[in-house]
């Protein structure tokens, strides 16, 4: 019999990723940059996950392929989409069951998700249009320091005394810091006052939907370093580690849902 | 979009529309008005008729947020925007009720920019009670004495009671089209249900009893609405773009009631016209509209809202109110707790006037579908 592969695809603000399945589990994933038109993104990280599979060349080849994202819509050869709320959810409860409480922090939104016992959503606040806090207010923040974003989410680690930053709108958030560091206060105390900054405004989301052990943090953000150090700070929990790459936690959970839905 | 549809649509796409341009052609005068706790029927006596004051496509507030700052709501300066920019010189009026403090600042602002021809504040007690009764009576005979004086039309008790008699064909007839959607697959969405009581809030209540008539002679006894998930109640203060019901459908959902204050409740309870017209609209005005502005009345406004999810076979709740809505803000967070430990699904959404975050709200309804393991 045919081996059957299912297969998530997350189209985010500024990447998209792919996750394929089968029944033992992950067997392929990809995270390609975002193109302009969500479909196409969705054809390229779904090729670079295939490359991992001699079975697989199109979407085609899928049992059941399942869409999630904000391009999620746009994506006419999923066989549907499920919001990435719930994807997420799914996405972290399948790495560990016992993860109640998910921050995912994307490139354009951050979400608090109280996770039910099965992965599906107890409950969920998301933040609203502004960018502030996001992915891609740390790459704005990352410009200023002219860092990549890898170096600017390390350095707050090194920091002695946060100096604080508001990070209630992007646009301030960059002028003060621009501010201080024209005054030449060290680039690590600032960076850990925009990271605390971040932390809070999770903080405020999170307390919405109530923080409940396990808490994990998911989404591209999560690989922020400096920022995962500020949440269990703030939040006074330890961020459990998934198995997986956190950036695709959406799509694996979607992955996961194609699973479900092609059994119906 | 069927022909009525279209119709609809442009009489909900501008705030001068054909059926205002249509009775301002016969010589009718068109009052304006900011909130449920105004009698409509006052506002309809003789040649004048009532329109719910909008500010549809609204782009931005610029020149209102030199005067309003932004912590008011968006939709007192959508309002503002308008009127400095000429938008609302056709109405012969504007009548306000002293309901929260961001349209008493707009009401404020207008007198001082773009002061109307006539502009009356009803003063509505916070409490009900035969004081506030008394007091109400007295404050609905002043607007009605301070209309017949500007627009010098008769505003006796035989002339309230007519007009009063008018609009209540209006919302028998709109409450009887509502109750189609109790059914399991409805004539119509929710979507169009809200297009016809925008439409209807914005036309001589006899010109609006037509459009309503003609809309569900269109809409026959078909069971056409899409394919949906979940059916929804939808809750808050003021919502006047049915583009905004439109994406909660466009997800799956169907709206199948609804309790916000431009929506089918609170002003489509029936009114009776017999014995002293006044003192029937101030009952109306203090006991019907179940407004969260009132101090007193919680559990029976959360009771209102579980008995109408069940009577209309709702799956869920949605809660909308648009960001610092004092009223509905403070409102909203208990309703929520209330609603969850009746064992109703409810999802909280804050907006803005104009609508935006179209994606968010595509993906937060979605979420609460799923959630629902719809």
């Amino acid at each position: 019999m045919k081996k059957k592969f299912f297969a998530g695809c997350d189209i985010g603000s500024t990447t998209g990723k792919a996750v394929i399945i089968d029944e033992n589990g992950v067997v392929a994933s990809s995270i390609v940059p975002r193109e302009v038109d969500p479909e196409e993104t969705a054809h390229l990280a779904l090729a670079e996950a295939f490359k991992a599979i001699p079975d697989v060349n199109t979407h085609s080849d899928l049992a059941y392929l399942v869409g999630t994202g904000y391009g999620r819509s746009e994506i006419p050869f999923a066989n549907e989409n499920v919001s990435e709320i719930s994807c997420h959810a799914m996405g972290a409860y399948y790495c560990d069951p016992a993860i109640k409480t998910i921050v995912d922090i994307g490139g354009q939104d951050v979400k608090g998700i109280a996770v039910n016992g099965d992965g599906s959503v107890k409950d969920f606040a998301m933040n609203d249009k502004c960018a502030a806090g996001t992915g891609r207010f740390f790459e704005a923040m990352a410009r200023i320091f002219r860092m990549e974003l890898s170096e600017f989410s390390d350095l707050s680690l090194a920091s002695k005394r946060a100096i604080p930053v508001t990070a209630q709108c992007s646009v301030f958030a960059e002028t003060e810091v621009i501010s201080l560091l024209a005054q030449k206060n060290p680039p690590a105390d600032i960076a850990a006052g925009v990271q605390g900054a971040v932390a809070k405004r999770c903080f405020t989301l999170l307390k919405r939907v109530g923080v409940h052990p396990t808490v994990t943090i998911t989404g591209g953000c999560a690989k922020n370093r400096g920022l995962v150090r500020e949440l269990e700070r703030v939040l006074r929990v330890e961020m459990a580690s998934l198995s997986v790459d956190p950036q695709i936690i959406g799509a694996l959970g979607a992955a996961v849902y194609a699973k479900k839905k092609a059994r119906g | 979009m069927t022909a009525p549809m279209t119709g609809l649509a442009g009489l909900c796409a501008d705030v001068r529309n054909e059926l205002i341009e249509e009775a301002m052609g016969r010589g009718m005068i068109p009052l304006g008005y900011t909130c449920s706790m105004v009698p409509r029927a006052l506002l309809a006596v003789g040649t004048l008729f009532p329109v719910r004051m909008r500010a549809p496509g609204v782009a931005g507030t610029e020149c209102a947020d030199v005067y309003l700052s932004s912590v008011i709501c968006s939709y007192s300066r959508s309002l503002l925007e308008f009127a400095l920019d000429g938008r609302y010189d056709f109405l012969g009026g504007w009548v306000f009720v002293a309901c929260c403090d961001h349209l008493r600042r707009l009401c404020d602002n207008l007198e001082y920019n773009a002061k109307p021809d006539f502009s009356h504040t009803l003063d509505i007690p916070h409490r009900g009670g035969p004081a506030a009764l008394e007091w109400t009576v007295e404050e609905l005979r002043r607007l009605a004495r301070a209309i017949e004086r500007h627009f010098d039309v008769d505003m006796g008790d035989d002339a309230v009671r007519a007009a009063m008699v008018a609009e209540g064909e209006l919302v028998d007839a709109l409450r009887e089209l509502g109750a189609l959607r109790k059914k399991p697959q409805p004539p119509f969405s929710g979507t169009d249900y809200h297009r016809v009581l925008m439409a209807a809030q914005s036309a001589p209540p006899a010109r609006a009893l037509e459009l309503v008539r003609e809309f569900r002679e269109a809409m026959g006894d078909a069971s056409d609405t899409a394919p949906y998930r979940a059916r929804f109640l939808l809750v808050g203060g003021s919502l006047d773009d049915p583009a905004y019901t439109a994406v909660i459908e466009s997800q799956g959902g169907l709206v199948v009631a609804d309790r916000y204050c431009t929506g089918s409740y609170p002003w489509l309870d029936p009114v009776d016209a017999g014995g002293d017209p006044f003192v029937a609209l101030a009952r109306q005005v203090l006991d019907g509209n179940r407004c969260p502005r009132m101090m007193e009345g919680f559990a029976q406004r959360v009771n209102y809202i579980v008995d109408l999810a069940r009577e209309y076979a709702a799956d869920g709740v949605i809660i909308q109110s648009i960001k610092f809505c004092d009223t509905w803000g403070v409102e909203a967070s208990a309703l929520v707790t209330a609603l969850r430990e009746a064992g109703v699904p409810v999802l909280r959404l804050e907006r803005e006037y104009r609508q935006s975050g179209e994606g968010q709200l595509r993906t937060r309804v979605q979420a609460f579908i799923e959630s629902m393991g719809k």
